[in-house]
């Protein structure tokens, strides 16, 4: 039976709509793949990990930016990101100055993210907060640009990254932030299946891999400042990147590639959310 | 005619002194903030802010007054705070960036913009809410106030009970929305001395 204009959506329908497994989890996925799927032979696929992502905040938080929280400004650079990330992507030669440079920036403006938090403390506890996340972003950053040439690696990163930070956030008593890790893991997920059933490696760029990057530290230094997350969690992210870039079968075909690298990428995001899960107490 | 301007001015005094308004300070240890809210659409969770400050001020002859509260958002209480062997606690999960934000918003502030009275009492609070950095009107409607006189040994002192509704999701804050209720009941029990 067909429902009239402005009508409202049935009660189950909202009900699914309302789960957190599908808010985060299936719904950023199937938006995912279906923008994968229409732009999977352009450069622009990547842009499948925003999809996710605001699926996500279309579904949770809505797109509201008043009072510019830092969860806000979160959101913000997420739609920002890729867009930077794409315009950089279309100069004729990523060098490493451009790529160095966006490290600088998405450590900056991580500081500007979590501003209301650090104007809180005293004078140089403050700038050593801020240097700290500064630097944590930059260099998570800056890890997950290396990546930027093979897309399965930004997959698997993204996808290590988003669970990494998704079960930490969820252990360190923010639903928020695991609804936002695992979009990030879902839309990873999308584009590496995209690529096994097209037998094809679909370069990440700096649209793919910034948009990961620089999502995963905030959601990480988030869930520090705002939830109950220990500050050693974030050295530990690290190892997902670094994980990623270990050697892979290169002959071997594409599925077997992206299984070895996702494993890679497992392990290593277990490690952040083993130290929270047996952190002590209280 | 000094000495009548002398007289007028004396006369003219304690009706000046009575036009100044009292002010109180609430007293912490004999008040306190509470608040409900529907869970699972199965019971009501109880809870409470330890930490608050406030003031208020009576004008009774014009019938006006100013209310002033200020609560430590982390302060959030629902005997729930020892995870024990769990990941969290729930007060840990108010005060995380789903609900409370306490680290981004430490203080949750009430302000009148009006006091309504009946008599000599005020009946209803008129103001403003700011919670997560929004602020929205909130009425509080006061089923009891009273005022005990001043002795030889202690101030006059006034309390009362007070309570608001209040729909979270106003402020930004949507987390659990419908599974937790968007209506906040707020209570707010008082007493406080006059300065």
């Amino acid at each position: 039976m067909r429902r009239a204009a402005g009508e409202p959506p049935p009660a189950a329908v909202n009900a699914l709509l309302d789960h957190p497994a599908v808010q985060g989890g299936a719904a950023p996925l199937v938006v995912a793949l279906m923008v994968a799927a229409i732009f999977a032979r352009t450069r622009f696929a990547w842009i499948a990990i925003l999809a996710a992502y605001a699926t996500m905040v279309a579904l949770t938080t809505g797109f509201a930016f008043s009072p510019l929280t830092a969860g806000r400004k979160t959101i913000l650079v997420g739609l920002v990101a890729p867009i930077i990330g794409l315009v950089l992507d279309l100069l004729p030669r990523t060098s490493k100055t451009v790529v160095s440079a966006a490290c600088v920036a998405a450590g900056a403006v991580s500081v500007w993210v979590f501003m209301s938090i650090l104007h809180q403390r005293d004078g140089m506890a403050a700038v050593a907060m801020g240097v700290g996340i500064a630097l944590f972003v930059a260099i998570l950053v800056g890890l997950t640009l290396r990546l930027r040439g093979d897309g399965l690696r930004a997959g698997a990163v993204g996808l290590g990254l988003g669970l990494a930070t998704g079960i930490s956030g969820l252990l360190s008593a923010s639903i928020g932030y695991l609804l936002a890790g695992v979009s990030i893991a879902a839309g990873s997920g999308a584009m590496l299946l995209t690529q096994v059933l097209l037998s094809r490696n679909i370069t990440a760029g700096l649209l793919g891999t910034l948009t990961v990057g620089i999502l995963a530290a905030l959601f990480a230094v988030g869930s520090v400042l705002l939830a109950e997350l220990h500050w050693y969690a974030l050295p530990l992210l690290l190892l997902v990147p670094l994980a990623v870039m270990l050697r892979a079968p290169e002959r071997a075909p594409l599925i077997v590639r992206a299984a070895v690298l996702v494993a890679y990428a497992l392990v290593a995001a277990a490690l952040p959310i083993l130290v929270v899960w047996f952190a002590p107490h209280g | 005619m000094p000495k009548a301007l002398a007289v007028l001015v004396l006369a003219g005094v304690p009706l000046v002194a009575a036009a100044a308004p009292d002010a109180f300070t609430i007293d912490p240890f004999h008040s306190s903030v509470l608040f409900a809210i529907d869970h699972l659409g199965l019971s009501t969770v109880h809870g409470r802010f330890d930490k608050f400050a406030g003031k208020f001020s009576l004008d009774r002859a014009a019938k006006k007054g100013e209310v002033e509260l200020t609560i430590d958002t982390a302060s959030v209480d629902t005997n729930d705070n020892d995870k024990g062997s769990r990941q969290r606690s729930r007060d840990e999960h108010l005060r995380s960036a789903d609900f409370f934000n306490a680290a981004e918003f430490p203080k949750m502030t009430y302000k009148s913009t009006n006091v309504v009275f009946s008599g000599d009492n005020p009946t209803t609070i008129e103001g403003n809410l700011t919670l997560l950095g929004v602020t929205k009107p909130v009425t509080i409607k006061l089923e009891r106030f009273k005022c005990s006189a001043a002795t030889a040994t202690a101030k006059e002192r006034c309390g009362g009970d007070g309570t608001g509704k209040v729909k979270r999701s106003d402020f930004g804050m949507s987390r659990g929305i419908p599974q937790i209720g968007d209506e906040l009941v707020l209570t707010v029990s008082f007493e406080a001395n006059k300065d």
